[in-house]
C-alpha cells in the first residue's frame, strides 16, 4: 500500500532539511527524499558555507543577517538533538568588503544602515594592519590571464573596506545538513536516501505525491522541490509549474580553489572572510591554512550551464565535468595572487567543482506554483547556504498558509523574522516577478 | 655550473584519462608539470644559489603545449628553458638520447636533476639511461643532497625506510623523491617574470638524434580497474583510531 503523509520535501540539503525541520515542528508528517546517500551530499557539500551580510538588495541583506543568528546559536536551533557525526561550528572571522568597483558597496552600506548590520568603515591603513599580507592597491577590471593587460602594473590604491564583525563560514556544510535531519527526525520526520524521483503525480488538478526511481509511489498533498541543481528537473515533471515561472532556473558550473597561505602568515587562526571585487574574488579560510578563493563570476570569464546529471557523473569534458581545469584555476589563484602577492600557487589545481541552482537574476525562488500543494525553494544561486534555517522556517510558515487558504500570488505571504524586527515581502521571492535589475547578477546576490 | 632539470609535461592526476584507439589517451585535458619534477626544480635552484654563477635550464621534451609545464618550471626558479618538439611519444631509450643531445647541444652539464619517475608513464628508467649515456653515476628517490666541490652526497630512501648515502663523482644525475623538500611554488610575481624568460625551441630531426639500438612500443593501453570495498569501522572513538593505526601499518603500511 502507498504510504502517505502531509508533505513531501525532494532534496535533504541545507535548504531541504530545514524546510523538513520546520514543517514537522508545525505537526507536519514529512518525508524527504534524495537521490544520494545521505542529507547535504549533494550541492551542499561543495558549498563554501560562508555567512556574510552583503547583499544587493534590503531583503536579501536582512534575511543574511537573521540567518546569522542562528549560526550563532546552532545547538538552540537544533533543540539541543545529539548527531552522532558531531555538530558543525560556525566560525566567525569577521567579514572584509573591499570598497572597489567591483562590488556596489554604497548601495551594501544603505542596506546596512537600514537593517541595522554592526559595521565598521576601514581605512587602507586599517586594512594593511589586519591584513599585512595584502597589496591594496586597484587591479580593476578584472581581467583573465590570457589577456596580456592582465599583468599590468597598478597605479591606483583602494578605497577601503566595510567591516563586519559578525561573519564568517560554518566549518561543515554537509554536517551542518546532516545536523539539521537529526533536529528533523526528533521532531518525527522521515528521510530516505538513494532515492531519486522521476515523477510527481497529480489528482483533480492538484499534487498527489511522488514516484521513485524503482517504482516506489509516496502520496503526499504537498511536495516541495528543494532539488538544488536538479530543481529545474524536478519543476518541469509537475505539470504547469515550469510553464508558470517567469523566472527559470539552471545549473551553472562553478569551480572553488584551495592556495596555501603565504608562509609565516595563519590565515587559518588570524584571516577574515573577505570579498574583493576589484579582483572578481572572495575568500576564507580552509584547514591545512588554506586560502579557499572562490570567483565572483566576473563577466570576463565563460559560464557553463551544465546538465546536472552529466555533470555529477564526470561526462561532457574538460570545463564541463567536475574536475578543475588549469584555466580557471589559474585565474581564480592570479588574481587573488595580485592582492597577496607572496600567495604560493601550486601547479597542479586543488579544490572543488560544483554547481549553482542558478536563477535568471540570481536571486532565489521561494513560492508556491501554479499546481496546487507544490512548493519551490530553488534558484539558491551559490549564495543561499547562509540563510537557510531562515528559510527553512519562512516556507513552512508560507506552506502553511497557502494550504490554510492564503492566495500569495495576490496577496504575498508577509514572513516575521524571529530574531530582527522586520518582516519580509516574501512576494520579493516570487516566480511570478520581472528580473530583478537590483541583483547584482552575480553569488553576491 | 649548468644544473640541466629534465622535466616532463604528464596529464593532471585528478584528470579522467579516456583511453582512444587502445593506444592513446584522449589528451584534451589538463597537462602540468610532473610532481615529482617540482622537487628536482626546488632543489635545482637551492643548489644554484649556494654555488654564484649557476645557472637552472629546464628541459623538455613535448608537444606545443609542453611549453606551459617550461614556464611552471620558470616559473619555480628555472633561469631558461629548452623545448625540443616532438608530436610523437618516445620511449625512455629515446628519450634519454634525445635528453642528452639537447643537453650537450646547449651546454655542459655540472648537475642533472630529474623527478624520480613522471606520474604517467612511471617507467622509472629515463634518468638512468641518461646516467649511463653520459657516464655519469644516478641516484634516485634522494631525500637529501649535498653538493660539495668534487663530489655530491645523496641520501635516497628504499622501501621499509632504509636509508642510503652515496658519495658520486660529480657531475652526476639525481632523481628526486618526494622526501627532498617542499616543492616552493611560485607566486604570481614569479609567473610574470617567468613570462618573459627565453625558452629555445628545438626541432627533433635538427638534433640528429642516431637511431637507437633497441626499442620498447606500448601494444596496448588497459583501464586498470582497482576494486574498492568499503569496510565500515566502528566502535568507541579510542577503538576506531586504533583500528585506523593499525590498517595504516599493517595494510597500507605508510606508518
Amino acid at each position: 500500500m502507498t504510504k502517505k503523509y502531509d508533505a513531501i520535501i525532494i532534496g535533504a540539503g541545507v535548504i531541504g532539511s530545514p524546510i523538513a525541520y520546520e514543517l514537522s515542528k508545525m505537526g507536519y508528517k514529512t518525508l524527504t527524499v534524495d537521490k544520494l546517500a545521505d542529507a547535504g551530499e549533494g550541492s551542499t557539500a561543495g558549498s563554501c558555507a560562508i555567512v556574510r551580510a552583503h547583499y544587493s538588495t534590503a531583503d536579501g541583506v536582512a534575511m543574511a543577517y537573521e540567518g546569522f543568528k542562528y549560526w550563532l546559536d546552532w545547538e538552540n536551533y537544533l533543540d539541543h538533538v545529539k548527531d552522532e557525526k558531531g555538530l558543525a561550528r560556525y566560525m566567525n572571522t569577521g567579514s572584509l568588503l573591499l570598497k572597489s568597483q567591483g562590488h556596489d558597496w554604497k548601495k551594501v552600506k544603505r542596506n546596512y544602515d537600514e537593517i541595522g548590520v554592526k559595521y565598521e568603515e576601514l581605512t587602507i591603513e586599517k586594512i594593511k594592519e589586519m591584513v599585512p599580507v595584502a597589496d591594496l592597491h586597484e587591479f580593476w577590471p578584472v581581467r583573465r590571464p590570457e589577456d596580456p593587460k592582465f599583468y599590468d602594473e597598478p597605479t591606483k590604491t583602494l578605497e577601503g573596506a566595510i567591516f563586519c564583525p559578525e561573519g564568517g563560514y560554518v566549518n561543515d556544510p554537509t554536517l551542518s545538513a546532516h545536523n539539521i535531519m537529526r533536529a528533523a527526525e526528533a521532531k518525527g520526520a522521515t528521510f530516505l536516501f538513494n532515492a531519486e524521483v522521476v515523477d510527481i503525480r497529480t489528482k483533480d488538478g492538484r499534487t498527489a505525491g511522488i514516484t521513485l526511481k524503482d517504482g516506489t509511489q509516496f502520496d503526499a498533498p504537498i511536495v516541495v522541490n528543494v532539488g538544488g541543481p536538479h530543481s529545474f528537473k524536478i519543476n518541469k515533471m509537475a505539470p504547469g509549474v515550469w510553464e508558470g515561472c517567469n523566472i527559470k532556473t539552471k545549473s551553472l558550473r562553478h569551480e572553488v580553489m584551495y592556495c596555501p597561505s603565504p608562509e609565516g602568515y595563519d590565515y587559518l587562526n588570524d584571516g577574515y572572510h573577505m570579498s574583493d571585487g576589484d579582483v572578481g574574488c572572495y575568500v576564507r579560510p580552509e584547514v591545512g591554512n588554506t586560502f579557499l578563493i572562490g570567483s565572483e563570476d566576473p563577466a570576463c570569464d565563460p559560464r557553463e550551464w551544465v546538465d546536472p546529471d552529466d555533470f555529477y557523473a564526470g561526462k561532457g569534458g574538460p570545463g564541463k565535468d567536475n574536475v578543475l581545469t588549469d584555466a580557471q584555476w589559474k585565474a581564480q589563484c592570479y588574481r587573488f595572487g595580485k592582492r597577496v602577492p607572496t600567495l604560493p600557487v601550486p601547479n597542479q589545481p586543488k579544490g572543488v567543482v560544483d554547481l549553482y541552482d542558478c536563477s535568471d537574476d540570481w536571486i532565489p525562488v521561494y513560492d508556491k506554483s501554479d499546481l496546487p500543494g507544490f512548493y519551490m525553494a530553488v534558484g539558491t544561486s551559490g549564495n543561499q547556504y547562509k540563510n537557510a534555517p531562515v528559510v527553512g522556517r519562512m516556507m513552512a510558515e508560507l506552506i502553511d498558509a497557502c494550504e490554510k487558504g492564503l492566495d500569495h500570488d495576490k496577496e504575498p505571504f508577509q514572513y516575521k523574522f524571529k530574531y530582527i524586527d522586520r518582516s519580509t515581502d516574501v512576494g520579493f521571492f516570487s516566480r511570478k516577478r520581472q528580473i530583478n535589475r537590483n541583483s547584482s547578477f552575480s553569488v553576491n546576490g | 655550473m649548468q644544473i640541466y632539470v629534465c622535466v616532463k609535461h604528464v596529464p593532471d592526476s585528478a584528470a579522467y584519462i579516456r583511453i582512444i584507439d587502445n593506444r592513446h589517451i584522449d589528451e584534451n585535458i589538463t597537462f602540468l608539470l610532473n610532481p615529482y619534477d617540482e622537487h628536482a626544480l626546488t632543489e635545482a635552484v637551492r643548489v644554484r644559489d649556494m654555488h654564484p654563477g649557476s645557472e637552472v635550464i629546464a628541459v623538455c621534451l613535448g608537444k606545443e603545449d609542453a611549453e606551459k609545464t617550461i614556464r611552471s618550471a620558470m616559473a619555480m626558479g628555472a633561469d631558461r628553458g629548452i623545448l625540443i618538439l616532438t608530436e610523437t611519444g618516445h620511449d625512455s631509450i629515446e628519450t634519454a638520447l634525445i635528453l642528452k643531445t639537447a643537453i650537450e647541444e646547449d651546454g655542459v652539464p655540472g648537475l642533472i636533476f630529474t623527478g624520480k619517475e613522471s606520474i604517467d608513464d612511471q617507467g622509472m628508467q629515463t634518468l638512468f639511461r641518461l646516467g649511463a649515456l653520459f657516464d655519469f653515476p644516478v641516484v634516485t628517490n634522494v631525500a637529501r643532497l649535498e653538493i660539495l666541490a668534487e663530489k655530491a652526497l645523496a641520501d635516497a630512501e628504499f622501501s621499509g625506510g632504509v636509508v642510503k648515502t652515496y658519495e658520486m663523482s660529480l657531475p652526476c644525475v639525481i632523481g628526486a623523491g618526494k622526501g627532498l623538500n617542499t616543492p616552493k611554488y611560485p607566486t604570481v610575481r614569479d609567473v610574470m617574470r617567468s613570462r618573459k624568460s627565453p625558452v629555445k625551441t628545438l626541432l627533433l630531426p635538427d638534433l640528429k638524434i642516431p637511431p637507437a639500438q633497441a626499442r620498447m612500443e606500448v601494444v596496448e593501453l588497459i583501464p586498470h580497474l582497482q576494486k574498492r570495498q568499503p569496510v565500515e569501522i566502528s566502535g568507541t572513538d579510542s577503538d576506531i583510531a586504533q583500528k585506523i593505526v593499525q590498517i595504516l601499518k599493517d595494510e597500507a603500511k605508510v606508518i
